[in-house]
This record gives C-alpha cells, sequence and structure tokens, in this order.
C-alpha cells in the first residue's frame, strides 16, 4: 500500500512539474547561419529578449551556411520538426514561398497594430515583396562593394581620392597595381572578388539589366534566362580581359575567406565582395597597417544607371505550430527588426540596419562620419534606382542558376570558351533549370 | 536452440544494416522514380525520367567519364606506392618506427581536414607548395582554379589520404613472406627487383585483391569531402565525380528524384564492379 501511494505521489510530482514548467516558458527553436563571432552576437541579442520577455525562451542555434540550413529545414518540415523561426537566405525566397512551410509575414504584420512596416526602407522591402505581399521578415541585408587599399594606390602613383568608376578605370589601375618579378609571375594583383554568380548579378543589376524574363520574375514566373545581352557579355568580357592579363586573382567557388585574406595581406590591391564585410575590413587594415578605401561597384563608362540587388537574408516564421509558438516566435520576429537591435547588428557586422529609423538614429549619433566605410555602403544603397532590375530576380531554381554561371565563368577564365560561347552557355543551362523547376 | 544461435548473434548487426542501409536504399529506389518537389509538397510519379534525363545530360556523363579516369589513377597510384614504401619500411634501420608513425599519420586526419590542409599549402599566393614550387623551378601554378592541375592536386590528396591504410596491410603481409623462399631465391641469384616482383608481390595478392576493392569504394564514395574542400567540382564541373554531382542535386539543388536515380546508378555500378573483380580476381590471385 505504503509502495502505491509513494508512487502515485511522484507520478503526481512528475505531472505537476512539467506542467508547471510548460505553463511557464514558451520555447521557440531559432535556426540561423550566421558563423563566427556573429553566433555569439545572436545569442546575445536572444538573451536580451528573453529578459524582457520571461516567459519565452528561446534556443538559438547556428545550422552551417545558408545552403546547410535550407536542407536541414527541408527534411525538418517532412518530419515535423521544423524550428518555429528561420533565416533563409535572398536566394531561397522563391522555393521557400513555393514549399508553403511559413507563416506569410504580411499576415502578421496586419493582425498586430503595434507593428508600423513604413519604417522599413524600401529597398530591402522591395526585394522581399513577391506579388506584394511580404513571406519573411528582413534580417541581415548586404550588398556588393568595393574596398581598396590607399597605401598601394599611393605607391603605385594613383590617387587614392579616386577610386575606379568605370569598366575601363578598373581595368587601368589593376594594370598599374600589378607588379609581377623578372619570371612574369604575379606578386601583386590589382583586384579580387571570389568567384561568386552573385557578383554577376550586382554587375548587371548596376547595368540595370534584368536575368530573367517576365520584369526578372517580378510580374510572373520566369520561364527563361535572358542575361546574354550586352550589358551580359560587357561583365564577361571585363572579368576574362583581367584575369587573362594577370591583374586579377581569382579563387575558386564561393571562397569568401580566401579573397578577403588576399586582400588583407596586401597581395591585391582591391576587392570586391559583401558589405558585411566592413566590421572586418577595418579591422584588418588596422592591423596590418594600411589605409582602406571603399567605393561604389563599378559599371561600364556607357551604361544605364541601375542600382545593387540586396543580398542577404531573411527571417521565417514556420507555419503549423500551435497558436501560442507562433505568437511567441512572432514577438522575437518583432524584436529583432526593432532599430536598437539593426542598429546593434549592424555595427558588430557591417549588414545594413534595414529600418529608416536606425539609419536616422547612427546618423545623429554622428556614426557615419566616424565610420566613412559605412557611409559608403548604405549611399551605393539609398543612390540605386529602384526598378525590377535592382529589386532582384526571384527564381525557384536560383542555387542551380548560380551554379550554371559559375561553372561556364570558370570555363571561361580557363580558356575553354570565348566571353561569348560562355555567356551563351550559361543563358542556356540557366533557362533549362528554370524550365525544369517550373515544370515547362 | 544450437541451431538458432548463430542467428541470435547476427541480430543486432541485422538490425543496423536493415534500418540504416537496406530501408534507405529501398526509399531512393522509390524516389528514383518520381519528380520530387522541395519541403514534402509533393511527388509526381515520372517511371524512368530521371535515368533517361541522366544519360542525355552532358555533365552527368562528363561526371561519369571522370570518375572513372580519377578512380583508375588514384588506385593504381597509392597500390603501388604503398607496396614499394612497405617494402622498405620492413627494413631493420634506425628510426622506421618513427617513418611508419609519421607516415601513418594522414589516415588518422578526416578527409575534410585534409583538403583544407591541402587547400591551403597549395593556395598560389601564401601556400608552401606553391612557394617551394616559384623558388625552384620559377613557376606559379594556380593548383586548384586551373586545368589540369586541379586534378592533380584532387589525385595527390586522396593518394596521401588512403596511402597509409594500404601501407599498414602491405607491412604486415610482406613480413609473413617466408624468408628462406626470399634467402633460397638470393642464393639462386635472384636480384633485389625479381625477388621483389617475382616472389614477394604474387605473394601478397591476396591483400592486394582486398586493398583494390576497399580502395575503388574509398575513392569512389569518400572523395566527396576532398572534393568539396578543395575545389568544388571546379574549375566549371572540371573536378565534379559522380558523387559530388549527386550531392549538387540532392543537396544544393533540392532535387532528390534526380539524387536519387543517382545514388541507384552509383549502387548499381558498385554491384557490377565487385562481381567482375570476384570473378576475375579469383583466378590471378595467388592464395597461400
Amino acid at each position: 500500500m505504503k509502495r502505491i501511494i509513494f508512487i502515485t505521489l511522484l507520478i503526481m510530482l512528475l505531472l505537476t512539474s512539467s506542467l508547471a514548467f510548460a505553463a511557464d516558458k514558451v520555447e521557440v527553436q531559432f535556426w540561423h547561419a550566421m558563423g563566427g563571432w556573429r553566433i555569439e552576437l545572436l545569442q546575445e541579442m536572444a538573451n536580451d529578449f528573453m529578459a524582457l520577455h520571461p516567459d519565452i525562451n528561446v534556443d538559438v542555434q547556428y545550422t552551417g551556411s545558408y545552403g546547410d540550413t535550407i536542407n536541414k529545414l527541408n527534411v525538418a518540415i517532412q518530419s515535423n520538426v521544423a524550428p518555429h523561426i528561420v533565416q533563409g537566405y535572398d536566394i531561397a525566397t522563391q522555393m521557400l514561398i513555393d514549399g508553403e512551410i511559413a507563416v506569410p509575414m504580411q499576415d502578421l504584420i496586419d493582425a498586430d497594430p503595434e507593428f508600423d512596416i513604413g519604417t522599413f526602407m524600401p529597398q530591402v522591402l522591395n526585394y522581399y515583396r513577391v506579388n506584394g505581399k511580404l513571406y519573411c521578415m528582413p534580417f541581415n541585408s548586404s550588398n556588393a562593394v568595393m574596398f581598396y587599399n590607399r597605401t598601394l594606390f599611393e605607391k603605385a602613383g594613383l590617387d587614392p581620392n579616386k577610386p575606379p568608376k568605370t569598366y575601363k578605370e578598373l581595368y587601368e589601375y589593376s594594370k598599374m597595381l600589378t607588379t609581377k618579378d623578372d619570371k612574369g609571375n604575379v606578386e601583386q594583383a590589382g583586384v579580387c572578388w571570389n568567384l561568386h554568380c552573385w557578383f554577376f548579378e550586382e554587375f548587371m543589376a548596376k547595368q540595370n539589366a534584368a536575368l530573367v524574363d517576365n520584369n526578372n520574375g517580378r510580374t510572373g514566373r520566369p520561364t527563361k534566362a535572358i542575361f546574354n545581352s550586352d550589358a551580359g557579355l560587357k561583365v564577361f568580357n571585363m572579368w576574362n580581359d583581367l584575369s587573362k592579363d594577370g591583374y586579377m586573382i581569382n579563387t575558386k567557388v564561393h571562397d569568401w575567406t580566401g579573397s578577403r585574406n588576399l586582400f588583407i595581406s596586401q597581395k591585391v590591391a582591391m576587392l570586391i565582395t559583401s558589405t558585411s564585410d566592413v566590421a572586418l575590413m577595418v579591422k584588418s587594415a588596422e592591423e596590418n597597417d594600411f589605409e582602406l578605401g571603399s567605393a561604389f561597384m563599378p559599371i561600364p563608362a556607357d551604361a544605364e544607371t541601375g542600382g545593387v540587388v540586396i543580398g542577404g537574408g531573411s527571417l521565417w516564421i514556420v507555419a503549423g505550430k500551435p497558436e501560442e509558438e507562433t505568437k511567441a516566435a512572432w514577438e522575437f520576429v518583432k524584436f529583432m527588426a526593432e532599430s536598437a537591435q539593426q542598429i546593434k547588428w549592424h555595427t558588430g557586422t557591417g549588414y545594413f540596419p534595414v529600418r529608416k529609423d536606425a539609419v536616422e538614429d547612427l546618423l545623429a549619433k554622428g556614426y557615419y562620419s566616424e565610420s566613412p566605410h559605412n557611409l559608403t555602403t548604405i549611399m551605393q544603397l539609398l543612390l540605386s534606382t529602384q526598378n525590377y532590375n535592382s529589386n532582384g530576380a526571384i527564381i525557384g531554381a536560383f542555387a542551380e542558376v548560380r551554379n550554371a554561371v559559375e561553372s561556364n565563368v570558370q570555363k571561361m577564365l580557363n580558356g575553354d570558351m570565348t566571353p561569348e560561347e560562355a555567356l551563351a552557355a550559361a543563358e542556356k543551362d540557366c533557362t533549362d533549370a528554370i524550365r525544369e523547376y517550373e515544370g515547362l | 536452440m544450437k541451431k538458432w544461435t548463430p542467428y541470435f548473434l547476427l541480430v543486432p548487426t541485422f538490425i543496423i544494416i536493415v534500418l540504416f542501409i537496406y530501408i534507405p536504399a529501398g526509399f531512393s529506389l522509390r524516389t528514383s522514380l518520381y519528380r520530387v518537389l522541395p519541403f514534402g509538397r509533393g511527388m509526381q510519379f515520372i517511371a524512368f525520367r530521371n535515368f533517361i534525363r541522366l544519360f542525355s545530360d552532358v555533365d552527368y556523363i562528363y561526371s561519369v567519364k571522370f570518375t572513372i579516369v580519377y578512380v583508375v589513377i588514384t588506385v593504381s597510384i597509392t597500390i603501388l606506392l604503398s607496396f614499394l614504401i612497405a617494402t622498405q619500411l620492413i627494413k631493420k634501420v634506425p628510426g622506421v618506427r618513427l617513418f611508419r608513425t609519421l607516415i601513418f599519420a594522414p589516415y588518422a586526419v578526416s578527409p575534410a581536414i585534409a583538403g583544407a590542409l591541402w587547400t591551403f599549402m597549395l593556395n598560389p599566393v601564401v601556400g608552401h607548395i606553391s612557394y617551394f614550387f616559384q623558388r625552384t623551378f620559377g613557376i606559379q601554378v594556380e593548383w586548384l582554379t586551373s586545368k589540369p592541375h586541379a586534378f592533380y592536386a584532387i589525385v595527390f590528396a586522396s593518394v596521401w589520404k588512403i596511402l597509409p591504410f594500404d601501407m599498414i596491410f602491405y607491412i604486415a603481409s610482406i613480413q609473413n613472406v617466408p624468408g628462406e623462399m626470399l634467402e633460397s631465391a638470393k642464393i639462386e641469384g635472384a636480384g633485389v627487383m625479381q625477388r621483389t616482383w617475382k616472389i614477394i608481390f604474387p605473394l601478397v595478392s591476396p591483400i592486394t585483391f582486398y586493398l583494390v576493392i576497399m580502395n575503388i569504394v574509398v575513392t569512389m564514395f569518400s572523395s566527396f569531402a576532398i572534393i568539396d574542400v578543395m575545389t568544388k567540382g571546379g574549375p566549371g564541373q572540371f573536378t565534379t565525380n559522380m558523387i559530388y554531382r549527386m550531392y549538387l542535386d540532392g543537396f544544393y539543388f533540392q532535387k532528390q528524384g534526380v539524387a536519387s536515380a543517382q545514388s541507384i546508378i552509383l549502387i548499381a555500378v558498385m554491384i557490377v564492379v565487385t562481381l567482375i573483380y570476384f570473378k576475375f580476381g579469383e583466378r590471378h590471385v595467388h592464395y597461400q
């Protein structure tokens, strides 16, 4: 008898404690793809949130690269163990919408009178709005920018206050900045960017050119790639000429670290990379004793004026969770989009603040006069023409499209194809990928 | 009861194999006949269209050809080199144990780390090997981003990684070669070359047979990490082999159906290779 009472009591104790725990805190899982020092930064931000909301517990998990995170999500959704919030990258936007995995952010915004989407930067919203609807919360936005080594510019007899603006200048500057030994080996090269289709996309948008039909997929689903144009050829020719003559060092595919290291170790004088590297570049330039400069992406002298495309990632709230948990997830996403958090994130990394009031606050604090490179990056974005071309393409098969462009660029750089052939082949491969995805 | 004991003992292994190999393989076989949309949005039965597409895809055919070249070259070099090094490492000279340890070290390194190591050493600007080439031969080689150097780099890294495994087996088996046989051969006037190739090599052929199969499996399947870290299949798909192609389709482009079809092809290839080799190999291998 005693034993039975004991066991009943034990079970009751367990039940009440677990119930108490459940009533106490709502568990929210958050998967992100921000490696390095940014893991701690995000954890810190989550801790701040939990201090404000003691009834919510946010479990922050780093799930590898953007691609790995999407992979993990793909499997997790199918086995019902998906997190509440996931950070998706720019090019997965259409695939995630098609997957119908998320509660459209627009619905949550509409239901919450406190929240004003008007404070967000239109450049950022234009990228993530598909068919007029916002599916995710913009979080970490970036685009491509050029850094240059002012010290090496001076050594080569170039004016460090005049970074190259056109492709022609980029070529001439690179030529002057390249030094070779008596055997013709490159000791220092002019320019570098890692072999990534993203730069091709940015170079195209800067010339106000589209990647795919139906207005970059913004007014209808894309059916074919259309970048085999005058603008596309100019980019390929520029890339090929710089590389062929040894004025540019090419890395392997997606080797961000490799290209950064070449610039930091002063082996190349100019680097085109993501604006999210600002903080890192400023620190590295100081450590390696050279003066850092920053400039907009160059364009051909006779090109139409376009703009840069938003890259980076956004936050998605996964559908199919209990209402209470979705509500908690929305609270967290809202918190992360607040001005204070956006400023913390911006100054800690270099990703843009996605809100106008954050920019205003920073301006008032004199932040931009102290950090001229952050000013360059934000100005490049703000001065961008806003249209379908600079809003960026929306393609379901974007990962495959990128791979097709990168493969053909490599074939061109290796001398297997002329720029004309490579561009035509890339366009054809991309069209094939798009048609397969769309089931055409 | 006694009759059932062996089966009973096999159960744990059997459960693991069925759970983690046969069932997933069955799933792959099924999905290979479907067009699978990402995030479980749906599946569409398309019979053998995935396979037909693959075999009319120039890139896939290239990856098959590349795999064959890569496997044949890597395995031949590894077998030959490990045998030769092993014949030296069984000699009783001071410091041989140290050498054995040093040469065995790469085996303990994970393929991804091995890839990262070689990537660093082959970096055209700051890498040690590049520096050596620049100093001694005065040439600057972009090892990982140009043709055909990327291929050499991958083969080199793979050989370096598999070599120790083969060597340990060879050291053990060469030490088992009867000393009298070698001595009498020596008295009969056989030189070092003759003794090595006419006596030792045939006597260790069962081991060679085993190692060739193991090496084919390793180079076909575990080469993924080395390729992913070192070249990402580049430049321009130049070093994309079958396993890397499958990774791209399955985990990068989210095309599960096509990737499943590729895994079925890989399974079929492995079955055929093993069968042919067992049949052909049995006749030429000298078992003691």
